[in-house]
């Protein structure tokens, strides 16, 4: 039971991930910088490792100012329920071997719930700040939503068509001979850009367009709710990262067979880590080399591309088997 | 009065009744707001995502720069002129100089006026690249924003070898310009200019062919010229549907009767065409400041600088990076202006703004507003006109505190 | 051309391996071109305090300062030297050109942020005179 709590709260549960989620973001301002001719964070820890966690912690000792015309409860106590959302979700990925915290047999249909759940979380949160800024990003952020909704669900069906079982640990275990990316590349393409339209980043990053409706949603948060919500973007960026690597990378497996017990679970965790960190920087190579659309043009583009391609590549699937 | 209802009596004052609406279609675009530079007041009325009209609302960056200026010598008002804008300075400062030297019978020396020419394309050059680093930025592309004004930070750094200062250059002076071109300019310059020619190609194969930023921008921003020509647009604005007028070109000032501008319009009046009519203005920049450095006269920098302008009116214009600035100078003899009344080219272009946007959704507006190249800090005046007794006037610091302190007692703003 | 998408990033493999443009300023000096217009300096020997620079300057930095009287022939002369208020300086130069003697020159420094305006008042031409 100590064991199980332990895994849950801080390895490979809830404290791990947070840490990677500074991680990814400082590896998202460096690379960014890197590839602007400019230096990114430079003095808070060495090479600016800490400056993710200097913001967060800055943002938490921040006064925070709630709007007149706000839903007070929902407002101040809302964005950690939002942030609790992938946290419970990253329980589920397989980290150390083959299974993860809290997996079972149909743990699949429960991410797919989380997905959607944040979306709703995220709704409800601007509807609670209120204004004008928030009442368009929610509408944009709803119809975004449902554009790319299909795709998602249609790639990630690729993986469970082949494995044949909605449990994570399944499918980690069926990719022990070769890595389904190279049964289903197409699939992993639609799942990469649907990825950015989840996480609002360019070419998708049209709720929060920060020239156009301020911050979108998430407008009139300061202080600890914003620390939380940023702190949730960044764990949803994680969370999708380690489940494109789960789903179609194979997971923590790398092709080596070691039988010590300890090692397998260390290689194990070097080849997660590995393996989702390149996915976050394939993510970020794309999203820094393409302006934002608008959202007619995004959903055409969800609807008319993303859509046909995934079905096609599971009559591929369907017929190749 | 609750929220609503002084919310709709305020709208009710600016559209002057001009069109039905609902106070839940308006979204506030400024003052403040991330994708504006200088502070502006755009009120969008919006029916779902479609725009239905836009009515701007200007006055926030006054600083009463007419009023000051009375006060100042000849020589003292150069600078306070330079620095209305901080982008099209020397243009500003230009302009002024020129007015005030229509009054004198002072000639400016031929190498003053390449010397001119020289900084004006400078200037030129580094306008239109912040512009189109902001086209990038406002559609979400940072990565081209940042690329491109690394590469402005050449120029900027040109112009502090020759002028002492990047943004406010203080050069120019009445019959000529203050010091003389350092040595070994030439080399920088051309190193310089060899660097900007190939990036410049660059850009605009990146912005020709890239697909977000073509989406963002092909067709966008549409107007029909016989519509717009009658709000008066200037500069880029109006050469982007076909009109080809520049004043480099129509009235020669500085060293352009010798060096002659290249002016390219286009036929679609979309945001794609202002972007390509800028890109080809910065390639011609080049071709003109490589000519006038290899081909300047030497002779005397400046001939006289009076310290009394004689009695008359002067009014001159120049073609600023955004369109024609305009400039008019009243002296009565002394060595003071008595009235200076400066039309900026932004003052002409917001209403073909505002006009083009009718029909997009509100993620063109920044888009389209960026388009025109806008900028406030040049553009606000003040100028009081009462429609019913048909009287017109300048008011003064005082009469504007009391009245503003009287609006708000009676619209019960700032009470409990 | 023809339509490309994220035509990018070739650049941007490029751009990484580049040095970056920043400059590490503060924790390097930050070099200036020869012209650069910074803070004010005057040569107190060369100044005869005919309050030329006073008159012309734009943003009122100069007042004159009456030091006494001294006698030339049989008139009376009153000796005045300037006082620089710094903080208002815009560095346009104008008192530098218009000064006859030369006492005046731009330097480079730029960094002037202080806690307390008044010291930033420049009193080196009466100090060095009385």
């Amino acid at each position: 039971m100590m064991t199980w709590i332990f895994q849950l709260l801080v390895f490979p549960g809830l404290t791990f991930f947070v840490w990677i989620a500074f991680a990814f973001e400082w590896l998202e301002r460096k690379t960014a910088a890197k590839i602007q001719s400019r230096v990114g964070p430079l003095t808070a820890g060495p090479k600016g490792l800490f400056q993710p966690v200097a913001d967060y912690f800055k943002l938490i000792f921040k006064e925070e100012i709630v709007p007149r015309y706000s839903d007070k409860f929902v407002f101040l106590y809302g964005p950690p329920l939002y942030f609790s959302v992938p946290t419970i979700g990253a329980a589920f990925i397989p980290v150390l071997g083959m299974t993860g915290v809290l997996s079972h047999t149909y743990d699949l249909l429960f991410i797919l719930f989380i997905l959607a759940f944040s979306v709703l979380m995220a709704s409800i949160l601007g509807y609670a700040a209120g204004g004008r800024y928030a009442t368009i990003s929610i509408g944009r952020l709803v119809l975004q939503y449902t554009s790319y909704e299909v795709p998602l669900i249609l790639s990630i069906l690729a993986p469970v068509m082949l494995s044949r079982s909605l449990s994570l640990s399944k499918i980690v275990e069926s990719q022990t001979n070769l890595w389904y990316v190279f049964y289903a590349p197409i699939s992993f393409a639609v799942f990469l850009i649907v990825s950015l339209a989840e996480l609002e980043k360019p070419p998708f990053d049209i709720p929060s367009a920060k020239t156009e409706i301020v911050a979108g949603w998430m407008t009139e948060f300061s202080g600890r709710a914003l620390a939380y919500i940023k702190l949730t973007k960044n764990l949803n960026y994680v969370f999708l990262s380690a489940l494109a690597t789960t789903l179609y990378l194979g997971g923590p497996l790398l092709p080596i067979n070691i039988q010590d017990d300890f090692i397998r679970s260390a290689v194990n965790l070097a080849g997660f880590l590995l393996k989702t960190f390149s996915v976050g920087f394939l993510i970020f190579v794309i999203k820094s080399a393409l302006a934002r659309i608008k959202i007619e043009q995004a959903t055409s583009l969800l609807w008319t591309i993303t859509t046909p391609l995934s079905f096609l590549q599971l009559l591929i699937i369907i017929i190749l088997r | 009065m609750s929220r609503d209802d002084s919310l709709e009596k305020s709208l009710k004052e600016t559209t002057a009744g001009l069109i039905q609406y609902s106070p839940e279609g308006l979204v506030p675009f400024g003052p403040v707001h991330p994708a504006l530079k200088e502070p502006e007041y755009f009120k969008i009325i919006l029916e779902g995502e479609k725009i239905v009209q836009v009515i701007p609302r200007i006055g926030y960056a006054h600083r009463g720069i007419e009023r000051a200026v009375q006060e100042r010598t000849w020589i003292q008002a150069i600078y306070l002129v330079e620095r209305i804008c901080g982008i099209c300075s020397f243009s500003h400062s230009l302009a002024f100089v020129q007015t005030v030297e229509s009054l004198t019978e002072y000639e400016v020396p031929r190498r003053a006026r390449y010397i001119r020419l020289i900084i004006a394309e400078l200037e030129r050059i580094h306008s239109h690249l912040l512009w189109l680093g902001l086209v990038g930025y406002w559609t979400g592309f940072d990565t081209l924003f940042m690329w491109i004004w690394r590469d402005r930070e050449r120029v900027l750094d040109l112009i502090e070898l020759i002028t002492g200062n990047r943004i406010h250059k203080s050069y120019a002076t009445i019959t000529g310009v203050r010091r003389d071109l350092p040595e070994n300019i030439e080399r920088h310059i051309q190193d310089a200019m060899r660097y900007l020619t190939e990036r410049v190609n660059f850009y605009k194969m990146v912005v020709n062919s890239e697909a977000t930023i073509l989406t963002r921008t092909k067709g966008i921003g549409w107007i029909s010229p016989d519509v717009a020509v009658k709000l008066c647009p200037v500069g880029p604005l109006l050469r982007c549907m076909g009109f080809k007028r520049d004043v480099r070109v129509d009235d020669p000032y500085a060293a352009y009767d010798e060096i002659v501008p290249d002016v390219k319009t286009s036929t679609d009046s979309d945001v794609l065409s202002l972007i390509n009519i800028r890109l080809a203005e910065v390639e011609d920049s080049i071709r003109m400041i490589l000519e006038a450095i290899t081909g300047i006269p030497t002779g005397p920098i400046k001939t006289t600088i009076p310290r009394t302008v004689p009695r008359g009116d002067g009014m001159g214009h120049v073609e600023a990076p955004r369109g024609e600035l305009f400039y008019f100078v009243r002296s009565e003899g002394g060595n003071r202006p008595v009235r200076v009344k400066i039309r900026t080219p932004t003052l002409a272009n917001i209403l073909t703004a505002t006009e083009m946007l009718k029909g997009h959704t509100l993620a063109d507006v920044p888009v389209v507003l960026t388009g025109m190249d806008p900028c406030f800090g040049c553009m606000d005046r003040l100028t009081v006109i009462d429609l019913d007794k048909g009287k017109e006037w300048q008011i003064t610091g005082e009469q504007l505190r009391k009245y503003g302190i009287e609006w708000y007692k009676r619209n019960g703003v700032g009470e409990k | 051309m023809r339509r490309r998408i994220a035509i990018a990033i070739p650049e941007m493999v490029k751009t990484v391996f580049k040095v970056a443009v920043t400059k590490s300023y503060p924790f390097r000096e930050l070099e200036v071109s020869e012209r650069f217009r910074g803070k004010l300096d005057i040569d107190p020997d060369k100044c005869t305090g005919c309050g030329v620079c006073a008159i012309v300057c734009p943003a009122s930095v100069i007042t004159m300062v009456e030091l006494g009287k001294r006698k030339i022939g049989d008139r009376e002369v009153t000796i005045k030297r300037p006082v620089f208020n710094l903080y208002n300086c815009i560095s346009c130069g104008q008192c530098v050109d218009d000064c006859r003697f030369n006492a005046l020159r731009l330097t480079k420094e730029f960094e002037l942020a202080v806690p307390d305006k008044n010291s930033l008042i420049m009193r080196k031409a009466i100090e060095l005179a009385s």
